[in-house]
């Protein structure tokens, strides 16, 4: 009984978090044609990969702390809350390792953003996607 | 005032460049802690202490070209009355994007947390487990070479750090200097999928200055000047190695790590050090247990020397000996447990009760609670 009710607190879960992922999609600039999966945005987003698979450099932008958006993206794509995540970072910052990406306060400024550079890689609600950026689907 | 004039300066330096761009981090630990009546450890006794293990720092960094970074840490320690210093201050240089290059004044690559070490918030602990962290030797003036790379789900770090060192200690409640010349430290770490693997390996010519054990040590060469200089500790050669395996599921992990020291033509016992940590991540709580071990209790060393001299030297013989030795042995077990919670992203309130255990003698058992506030910005 007690594994049964595991499996199904673990169906639940998993619903919960893929229909959570659904609703964030990583958008780049239109003109970026680099082929991207989730490995290599975690890779971005945890400042291990610095290069689009074309060659290009890349300049991932977060948003803040506190929204539901970035919550979500830290725990679908990168696996880990936005805590452990700002750990991470902590680790990297203070061994002069690393810089933890930009953040921006909103979907709005992401799409400013990355319309404007073709560097730069982010995430916003799929609801919020226009047509000066270009989804990206992490398949 | 002069500390505070040498930040600006270093922050003038950085600004010197026209397009450079200058950022300001900072972290804080603010820890307490009590002991149960008559016990102290770490430096707490049975009245509550804020100041032993709290520390304040900023780091200001700067990009002087897109390839070269500057690096200056200011750290403040509780336990030195809250004085300023600059920890670290050094250069890197992106050779590649998978090579950099760093010198200056640098934290020792010996210990899977080493360079965070003082960044309370990157950890789960209150504090990094002593028996395997505090230890004399964590920065170095000198060069750092870091190769890193990937293949598929491997990540590879390799690091090789050469220097000298120079730092003031305690052994034994006596004040002492550690000098250690031609440093060298390789290290080499893995990650693949939820797994961490480190190994490290460090030596250096090593010398103790410690004024207590002069006098016995100039008695001991009254009897033998060779015995005099096997025992102190004069440019000789020092091992460091240790490894570290750990398991990250997310929701849980385990990890452990071992460390030895070695000084073999010295009065210092050989050292090996351990924990084993566990916790589990439920939300903002991560509940954790961790088990340490400092061994440096190996049994008295050159004994076998004594036989080689005259029947009536051989009784004070041994008393130098074992006498000169004695100060640096000590055994013990640890077992902590707490938990850390993430108030924010940049807030973690941390509780942990210690009990550790003198394996020599019971006297010095010891039992703490501490408590901490880790913030960075």
């Amino acid at each position: 009984m007690i594994s049964k009710k595991v499996v199904f607190a673990t169906f639940v879960v998993l619903f919960a978090s893929f229909s959570l992922s659904a609703a964030t999609t990583i958008i780049v600039h239109p003109g970026n044609s680099a082929t991207l999966d989730e490995k290599t945005v975690q890779r971005i987003f945890l400042g291990k990969e610095k290069k689009f698979s074309d060659g290009s450099e890349t300049i991932p932008v977060n948003q803040s702390a506190d929204s539901t958006v970035r919550a979500d993206f830290d725990e679908n794509v990168l696996g880990r809350s936005s805590s452990q995540v700002s750990a991470y970072w902590s680790k990297l910052v203070f061994t002069g390792k690393g810089v933890p990406p930009k953040e921006v306060a909103n979907d709005a400024e992401v799409i400013d953003l990355i319309s404007k550079n073709p560097s730069a890689i982010g995430y916003v609600d799929s609801s919020s996607v226009t047509d000066a950026v270009k989804a990206v689907s992490l398949n | 005032m002069k500390k505070v004039f040498a930040l600006s300066a270093v922050a003038l330096l950085l600004s010197g460049t026209a397009n450079a761009e200058i950022r300001i981090n900072g972290f804080a630990n603010l820890v307490g802690g009590i002991t149960s009546s008559d016990d102290s450890l770490y430096g707490y006794d049975e009245d509550i202490n804020f100041s032993e293990q709290s520390l304040f720092a900023i780091q200001v960094s700067g990009d002087i070209n897109d390839r070269m970074t500057a690096t200056g840490q200011l750290v403040a320690r509780g336990s030195d009355d809250y004085n300023a210093d600059f920890e670290w201050a050094y250069l890197t240089y992106a050779a590649t994007d998978n090579v950099s290059v760093s010198a200056g004044r640098l934290r020792m690559p010996l210990f899977r947390y080493s360079a965070s070490l003082d960044v309370g918030y990157s950890y789960h602990w209150v504090v990094a487990p002593s028996s395997v962290y505090d230890v004399p030797f964590n920065n170095v003036d000198g060069v750092k070479v870091d190769y890193s790379g990937y293949s598929g789900d491997l990540e590879y770090t390799f690091q090789l750090t050469g220097g000298k060192i120079e730092n003031d200690f305690t052994l034994a409640g006596q004040s002492a200097d550690l000098e250690v010349n031609n440093v060298l430290v390789g290290t080499a770490d893995f990650t693949y999928l939820n797994w961490t693997f480190r190994v490290v390996a460090a030596r250096g010519d090593t010398s103790f200055d410690i004024p207590a054990l002069d006098p016995v040590l100039a008695q001991l060469g009254q009897i033998d000047p060779n015995l005099q200089d096997l025992l102190a500790a004069n440019d000789d050669d020092g091992l460091f190695y240790g490894v570290s395996l750990e398991y990250d599921a997310f929701d849980w992990f385990v990890s452990a790590e071992l460390t030895g020291v070695e000084i073999e033509d010295s009065f210092y016992p050989e050292e090996m050090n351990y924990y084993v940590t566990a916790g589990m991540r439920s939300g903002k709580w991560t509940p954790f247990i961790t088990y340490e071990k400092s061994d440096l209790n190996d049994g008295p060393k050159f004994l076998d020397k004594v036989a080689g001299y005259p029947a009536p030297f051989q009784g004070p013989l041994t008393q130098l000996l074992v006498g000169i030795q004695l100060p640096a042995v000590s055994e013990n077990s640890t077992t902590s447990v707490g938990v850390r919670y993430d108030y924010d992203t940049n807030i973690a309130l941390k509780m942990d009760v210690t009990k550790f255990s003198d394996d020599i003698d019971e006297g010095n058992d010891a039992s703490l609670v501490r408590f901490a506030v880790n913030y960075v910005f």
